[in-house]
C-alpha cells in the first residue's frame, strides 16, 4: 500500500525544497551583491587612488620649493569631488601640511605617526607616497565619503528585489505544492475508502446470489410440490373415475353388454386422460422426444380449423389471417396442442363471447432489435389475438408458470401455458404474451424459418 | 634610507621655516639668498637635458656661476653634498660663459665684461639651463627669480628653454610664478 502511495505522490518541489532554493537564492543574492559591493569598493578606490597620485604628482614640486600655499590650493581642488570626505598631504616626517575637510566630516589626523593607517578602515582610505627621484618627500592621504543609504540601497535595490521575488515565487510554489499533496492525499484515502466499499459490495452481491439461488431452488421444490400435487389430485380423480367404473362393472349382471360398454368406456375415457396427462408431464419435462419437422403453419392451422371452431363454440367468431409463406421447423402434433390449448384459453378468457383471430406472418429480427431473447434472423410467427378479460401484470408474469391457472379448481391443469412455452423454447422459437384487463389478449410464438 | 629621509625631513623643516616669510629688503637677506641657492639645484631634478649630456649615470652635474657669487657662497653650502639624480653636484666659477664650457645649469648675474644678455646669448642654443634674478637686472634667462608677496618665486621661459633644448616638467612649470610658452604668456 505504501508502495502505491509512493506511485502517486508527484516528483518535484517539496515545501523544504522550496524553502532550500529560497534560501540559497537569498544567499547568492547577498554574495552577489556583496560581490558587487567590493567591485564598486575597489573601483572607488582605484578612483581615489588616481586622484591622489595627480595631486602627489601637483605638490612635488611644490613640496621640493616649500610652497605650502600651492599645496594646500592642489588639496582643495579634491573638494571638487563630492566623494572625497577630507584630504590631506604630509611631509616626510609625517606631519599634516595641508588638509582639505568637508563640511561636518571627521578631519583626517594631524600626524601620521600619532595615528598609523588602518588598512581595514570601513571608510575608504588611500594614500599615495609623494615621491621625487626616488626620494619619499611626503603623503597624500584621502578618505572617501560614507556613501548614503539611499545610494546603497539604490545600488542593491534590484538585486534584493530579484532575491525577494524569487524567494517569495518560492514560497508560492512550495505552498501550492503542498496544497497539492494535501489534495492527492485526500484523492488517496477516498480511493482507500471507495476500494473497501465495493469489496463490501462484492461481498453483498455474492450473498445476493446465494440467497437467490437458495430461493431458486426453494421455489424449484415449490414447484415439484405443486406438480405432484397437481398430479395426485388429477390421477386422484382419474382412478376415481377407472376404479368407479370397474366396481359398478363388477357389480352389474354381466349379460347386458350395453351397460358393459359404459362403464368400460368411462374407465377407457378415465384410462385415456390419465395417459394424456403423463404425455404433457413428460413434455414439460423434456423427457419427450420431439420430432421436428418442415411445417407450413397455415397448412395445419387450416387442418384445425374446424377443430378449432368447434373448440370455441358458437359465442367467439374466429378468424383467420394466414400471410405466411415461408415454412418452419418442429414438432407438428405438439404444435397442433399448442394452439388448441390457445384457442381453448381464448374461449375461457371470452366467457360472454368475443373474436379470436389467429395470425400468421413472415417476421425479420435485425441485429439492433432488443426486447426478445432471439437471435437476430428470419422467423415464421404465429399470432393469436382475443377481445377477452385480459390479465394484470402479475397474472401475466406467471401465465406460463407450471400449474398456474387462473380456472376454477378441476377445470384446468396450470399446465397447457408452461407446456406450450417449455416447447415453443425446445424449438428455437419465442412466446410472447402481451395483455392488459379488459384489452384482450395477444400471445405471440416466433419460430424458426426453415431454410431447404 | 634613514639618512634620505633625515635629509628630506631636515629640508623640508628648513624650508618650512623659510617660507614662513621672506622679508625681500631686510637688512639680512641670507635666508632669501639661502633658498635661492637651494632652488638652483633643485630645478635641476625637474628638467630633463638632452641624450648625451652626461658622460655617464655618475657623471658630475656642472652648476656654473658666471660672474660673481650673488649670493655670498651660500650656493657652496647648499649644493655641497648634494646630486640631481645620481649626479653629484659640482659648482664652478666661470668669469665668462661660453657655448664650450659644459655646464648644465648657469646662474647668470652678469658682469662688466659679459652682460647678462651677452651670456644668455653666448650659451643660446646649447643645453644650458640659464638662470637669472630679478634683484640683479631685467634680463631673464629660462628661469628667473622674483619676490612674489615677500616670497621667493620664478619666471619660466620654456619658449628658451626648448631652445637650448631641454624640457622642463610640468610639475615646475604649474609652480611657477609665470610661464612664456610658443601660445604667449601665462
Amino acid at each position: 500500500m505504501s508502495g502505491e502511495r509512493q506511485a502517486v505522490r508527484p516528483s518535484g518541489l517539496t515545501p523544504a525544497h522550496a524553502l532550500t532554493a529560497a534560501v540559497v537564492l537569498l544567499v547568492a543574492g547577498i554574495v552577489a551583491s556583496m560581490y558587487q559591493d567590493r567591485l564598486f569598493r575597489a573601483q572607488r578606490a582605484h578612483e581615489l587612488t588616481v586622484q591622489g597620485e595627480i595631486v602627489a604628482a601637483n605638490v612635488t614640486a611644490a613640496l621640493v620649493f616649500g610652497d605650502m600655499k600651492a599645496v594646500q590650493e592642489h588639496v582643495a581642488a579634491l573638494g571638487i569631488d563630492p566623494a572625497v570626505a577630507a584630504a590631506a598631504v604630509y611631509d616626510s616626517g609625517g606631519n599634516r601640511i595641508a588638509s582639505f575637510v568637508r563640511l561636518n566630516a571627521e578631519p583626517l589626523p594631524g600626524s601620521l605617526r600619532d595615528a598609523p593607517l588602518n588598512a581595514s578602515s570601513p571608510t575608504l582610505l588611500v594614500n599615495v607616497p609623494v615621491t621625487h627621484q626616488s626620494e619619499t618627500l611626503g603623503t597624500v592621504l584621502i578618505r572617501a565619503t560614507g556613501e548614503p543609504l539611499s545610494r546603497l540601497l539604490t545600488r542593491h535595490a534590484a538585486m534584493m528585489l530579484l532575491a525577494i521575488m524569487a524567494a517569495l515565487l518560492m514560497a508560492f510554489m512550495g505552498a501550492s505544492q503542498r496544497a497539492l499533496r494535501e489534495a492527492n492525499r485526500q484523492l488517496e484515502s477516498r480511493a482507500v475508502a471507495l476500494s473497501e466499499t465495493n469489496q463490501l459490495l462484492q461481498t453483498e452481491m455474492e450473498e445476493r446470489s446465494k440467497a437467490e439461488d437458495a430461493l431458486r431452488q426453494s421455489q424449484k421444490m415449490e414447484a415439484v410440490g405443486r406438480l405432484a400435487g397437481g398430479i395426485a389430485h388429477d390421477f386422484n380423480n382419474l382412478l376415481t373415475i377407472i376404479q368407479g367404473n370397474l366396481h359398478l362393472l363388477g357389480r352389474i349382471d354381466a349379460h347386458d353388454p350395453e351397460t358393459i360398454q359404459t362403464y368400460v368406456a368411462g374407465a377407457d375415457v378415465a384410462a385415456d386422460r390419465a395417459g394424456q396427462l403423463v404425455r404433457r408431464l413428460l413434455a414439460f419435462s423434456r423427457r419427450q422426444p420431439l420430432m421436428p419437422q418442415p411445417v407450413d403453419l397455415n397448412e395445419l392451422v387450416n387442418g384445425m380449423r374446424d377443430l378449432i371452431i368447434h373448440s370455441v363454440g358458437d359465442g367467439v367468431d374466429v378468424q383467420f389471417r394466414l400471410r405466411a409463406k415461408c415454412r418452419t421447423m418442429c414438432d407438428v402434433n405438439q404444435m397442433e396442442n399448442v394452439i388448441l390449448n390457445l384457442a381453448i384459453n381464448a374461449r375461457d378468457a371470452m366467457p360472454h363471447g368475443g373474436t379470436l383471430t389467429i395470425d400468421t406472418d413472415d417476421v425479420s429480427i435485425g441485429v439492433d432489435h432488443s426486447g426478445t431473447e432471439l437471435n437476430p434472423g428470419d422467423y415464421v410467427q404465429l399470432e393469436m389475438r382475443d377481445t377477452g378479460v385480459g390479465m394484470n401484470e402479475d397474472v401475466r408474469k406467471h401465465a406460463v408458470d407450471p400449474f398456474f391457472t387462473t380456472k376454477p379448481h378441476g377445470q384446468g391443469t396450470g399446465l397447457g401455458l408452461s407446456t406450450a412455452f417449455a416447447f415453443i423454447r425446445q424449438s428455437n422459437g419465442s412466446l410472447t404474451i402481451d395483455s392488459k384487463p379488459g384489452k384482450g389478449t395477444c400471445i405471440a410464438i416466433l419460430l424458426p424459418r426453415y431454410v431447404a | 634610507m634613514t639618512t634620505t629621509l633625515r635629509q628630506a625631513r631636515v629640508i623640508a623643516g628648513v624650508l618650512l621655516a623659510m617660507s614662513l616669510a621672506v622679508p625681500a629688503h631686510s637688512a639680512d637677506r641670507s635666508l632669501e639668498f639661502a633658498v635661492k641657492s637651494t632652488f638652483l639645484y633643485k630645478f635641476a631634478s625637474f628638467v630633463e637635458w638632452p641624450a648625451g649630456s652626461f658622460a655617464s649615470d655618475t657623471a658630475p652635474f656642472n652648476l656654473c656661476v658666471v660672474g660673481a657669487d650673488p649670493y655670498g657662497g651660500r650656493i657652496e653650502q647648499a649644493v655641497a653634498g648634494q646630486r640631481v639624480d645620481k649626479h653629484p653636484i659640482a659648482l664652478r666659477q666661470l668669469a665668462k660663459a661660453e657655448p664650450q664650457s659644459g655646464c648644465h645649469a648657469m646662474l647668470i648675474s652678469g658682469s662688466s665684461r659679459q652682460t647678462a644678455a651677452e651670456a644668455l646669448e653666448a650659451v643660446a642654443g646649447t643645453p644650458t639651463l640659464t638662470v637669472t634674478d630679478s634683484d640683479l637686472g631685467s634680463t631673464a634667462g629660462i628661469i628667473h627669480f622674483v619676490i612674489v608677496n615677500d616670497r621667493v618665486s620664478f619666471d619660466i621661459d620654456n619658449v628658451a628653454a626648448a631652445r637650448n633644448h631641454l624640457v622642463i616638467s610640468s610639475k615646475l612649470l604649474a609652480l611657477a610664478h609665470s610661464v612664456r610658452t610658443a601660445e604667449g604668456a601665462r
